[in-house]
């Protein structure tokens, strides 16, 4: 490139000449400030060829990456030893390199925060935090102690924005045991919380003041003493149809044989019943198939004598 | 079909029918080589008529009914392609099952001072349970009871011209048609009862008729045959009068419904202004509900669920909770469920050998391209072999050296290619 130059600058010189020409009425003080041509080309050719290395190439092996990137900045090919090539290619081409890559300016870099980087934060950060108390040492106690758990999120990803609206959403978790509610209040707050409850870990999604859902679940509102069978979330045996027929049936049988004595706690109490009413109550939770059929096929024949 | 049925029948040989299962290694060019291979015959039919003195030993054993007592007892309840079978052997044989053999026992052991049992016969489709409880049906009938028999119940709750408003109860919908065709398989059924048992209540239908205390039963459903408007009615009495009088112990009643859990299903009648009527407001459906509680004793209850027929309900569900639902359930609740399940493979073998017995199968290989023409023709209306558990079991229990047709329609080349 350099050879390639210096006849342009050779040529250049007479025009210098002739400007020089021109400006004779100039002071000798105004003569020196401004710099000869030959000095100008002279200045010129140094700037070229004393381009200075980029900064790579004086950076060892191990040397401590965090403070070149201490905080967040820009990605300085210079800087970075890296050969990282970023940009569509063209045909049987390669992407372009990271000098004057402006594909690799334009994305967040996270130079500054190598896990050496991190470490060090964390030393630096040790000094304002305290043990963990020895008490809390398994998922049990810390659970029983503090039963809330708060979840939040944080997303990391490459693309024009470094905003995600995901991280936005924060969950609030509860476990439904820790809230000593009775029976009938836990019900009412499934039925509310409705899919936000999940039955095998018994924990509840809300996001709502906890001590006030607490006190307001154990009142009894007007509207649900028009819970009906329908809305039962499982089968209970007890005042059920099923109850009654066989109560009736059982009677009947007893009046049959002359047998009046026998009262109706006593025919529900027997082992045969109860039997029977277990059978009924999988059959109905479970729903059919052949091992609830037959078993509830075994209590009614052993209930009804027929064998 | 037909024509391709003769073609095979003439084309056929007369061949020793009991070999055709067992076969060690079948060759399929020369069946006379096969005529010295003397395996023990499987037997199809017992001699024992009488169902009350059926038992283990007669399990997949075929048995006569009487074609006379197929006239009295069944003047409706049959399967149609069972009584298709019937007019072309010209004898009715049922097999005896392990379901129905399980029923007759708890049957024989009733006890009539308690309230009557409930039955449930359950299955998947085309398992036999109609035909199992026409074989109870038989045995109470050989035993002179009662029998109470709806041979479909999916038939009241659909397609039923002429609803008229009861005259009874304002709120409920008669359905003469049906009933009145009810009551004269009823009379047919149960002629000798019907002047024996007396009515206990004065019943008056118009300004003119009225039927007076203690006058036989035949005079209500005489009455519901000639005054079709009141068959409802009329239907709702004799149901009425026989429970109450099966208590006093001078008949015993079988109740046997098919299809019962049309009764808490769903109906397809609408009403003038196009809202659906719901079972409750069917006459007839509610009488035969009261007639399935076990409020009453001196008979027992057996009953079929069916999804064939049934109305909004899923082709493959079966269990009793899914086909009855929570209110059928509940009002059953406590029944015995019984299922009926496919035959195993001494019922088949049994069955083919039937078959073949009445030279309805000719062929070993006839065997398998009825079959296979049943089954590509969808075997509903073109099917001569009332067994649908037969073509279901078949490819399952040949032997796989018997070459299946695998194309549709059987392939005309296959049979070609059986040897004059």
């Amino acid at each position: 490139m350099a050879a390639a130059t210096l006849p342009a600058g050779l040529v250049l010189q007479p025009g210098a000449r002739t400007l020089r020409a021109f400006c004779t009425s100039v002071t000798p003080a105004a003569r020196s400030a401004i710099p000869s041509p030959r000095e100008c080309q002279s200045r010129r050719l140094r700037a070229l060829r004393e381009a200075l290395p980029p900064r790579t190439e004086k950076m060892t092996v191990d040397q401590d990456w965090p403070s070149v990137y201490p905080v967040a900045a820009p990605f300085k090919p210079s800087a970075v030893p890296l050969p990282i090539r970023m940009g569509y290619p063209v045909k049987r081409g390669v992407p372009m390199a990271k000098e004057g890559n402006l594909e690799l300016l334009k994305i967040p870099n996270f130079l500054h925060l190598t896990p050496v980087a991190i470490k060090k934060h964390c030393e630096a950060l040790k000094d304002f935090c305290t043990e963990w108390p020895a008490a809390l040492d398994s998922d049990e106690k810390c659970e029983k102690h503090f039963p809330i758990e708060i979840d939040t999120a944080d997303y990391v990803s490459a693309g024009p924005s470094i905003r995600n609206p995901k991280a936005r959403v924060v969950t609030l978790r509860v476990k439904l045991s820790s809230l000593n509610l009775d029976d009938h209040a836990k019900k009412k707050l499934i039925k509310l919380v409705g899919e936000r409850y999940c039955k095998t870990t018994d924990v509840q999604q809300i996001g709502h003041c906890i001590s006030e859902l607490t006190f307001s679940f154990q009142k009894t509102e007007e509207w649900e003493k028009d819970k009906t069978e329908a809305d039962m979330e499982e089968y209970i045996w007890e005042n059920s149809s099923s109850e009654k027929n066989i109560l009736q049936t059982l009677l009947q049988m007893k009046a049959a044989e002359k047998n009046l004595e026998i009262n109706e706690e006593e025919l529900l109490g027997t082992k045969e019943v109860e039997d029977y009413k277990k059978s009924v109550v999988s059959l109905k939770n479970k729903g059919d198939n052949e091992n609830t059929l037959s078993q509830y096929k075994e209590s009614v024949k052993k209930l009804l004598n027929l064998m | 079909m037909l024509r391709r049925m003769t073609r095979l029948l003439s084309g056929a040989r007369q061949l020793d029918p009991g070999r055709f299962l067992h076969r060690g290694s079948p060759a399929p060019q020369s069946l006379d080589a096969h005529l010295d291979d003397q395996r023990p015959r499987a037997v199809s039919c017992t001699s024992e008529d009488d169902p009350a003195r059926h038992g283990e030993q007669h399990a997949a054993l075929h048995y006569h009914i009487p074609l006379q007592d197929l006239k009295t007892v069944f003047p409706q309840g049959l399967p149609p392609r069972f009584i298709m079978q019937v007019k072309t052997f010209n004898e009715a044989c049922l097999m005896v099952r392990k379901p129905a053999l399980e029923l007759l026992h708890y049957l024989k052991n009733t006890n009539f001072a308690h309230p009557a049992v409930r039955y449930v016969l359950y299955g998947e489709k085309g398992t036999g349970k109609t035909l199992s409880l026409c074989h109870v049906v038989h045995f109470c009938a050989k035993q002179d009871w009662l029998i109470l028999h709806i041979p479909d119940a999916h038939l009241w709750v659909k397609n039923c011209r002429g609803l008229l408003q009861s005259s009874y109860n304002k709120q409920r919908f008669d359905q003469p048609v049906e009933a009145s065709i009810w009551l004269k398989n009823f009379k047919t059924a149960n002629e000798r009862f019907l002047s024996q048992i007396k009515v206990q209540e004065k019943y008056v239908w118009n300004k003119r008729e009225s039927t007076e205390k203690g006058s036989p039963l035949g005079a209500v459903v005489e009455q519901g045959l000639t005054r079709v408007r009141n068959a409802t009615d009329a239907v709702g009495i004799v149901l009425k009068e026989l429970k109450n009088q099966s208590c006093l112990g001078a008949f015993h009643l079988l109740v046997a419904v098919d299809g019962v859990n049309a009764l808490w299903g769903r109906t397809s009648l609408k009403r003038e202004d196009k809202s659906l009527i719901a079972p409750e407001e069917l006459a007839l459906v509610c009488s035969l509900r009261k007639m399935v509680r076990n409020d009453w004793h001196g008979g027992a209850i057996v009953l079929t669920l069916s999804q064939t027929g049934s109305l909004f309900k899923p082709r493959k569900a079966y269990l009793p909770q899914e086909l009855l639902g929570k209110e059928g359930f509940d009002a059953l609740d406590p029944f015995i469920p019984i299922l009926v399940s496919n035959y195993n493979p001494k019922e088949f073998e049994s069955c083919i050998q039937y078959y073949l017995e009445n030279k309805w199968l000719q062929h070993e290989k006839g065997v398998v391209i009825a079959f296979q023409h049943d089954l590509d023709h969808g075997a509903s209306t073109q099917t001569f072999l009332g067994d649908t558990m037969l073509q279901r079991a078949l490819p399952a229990v040949l032997p796989s050296s018997l070459p299946l047709p695998t194309s549709s329609y059987g392939g005309r080349e296959e049979r070609a290619a059986v040897p004059e």
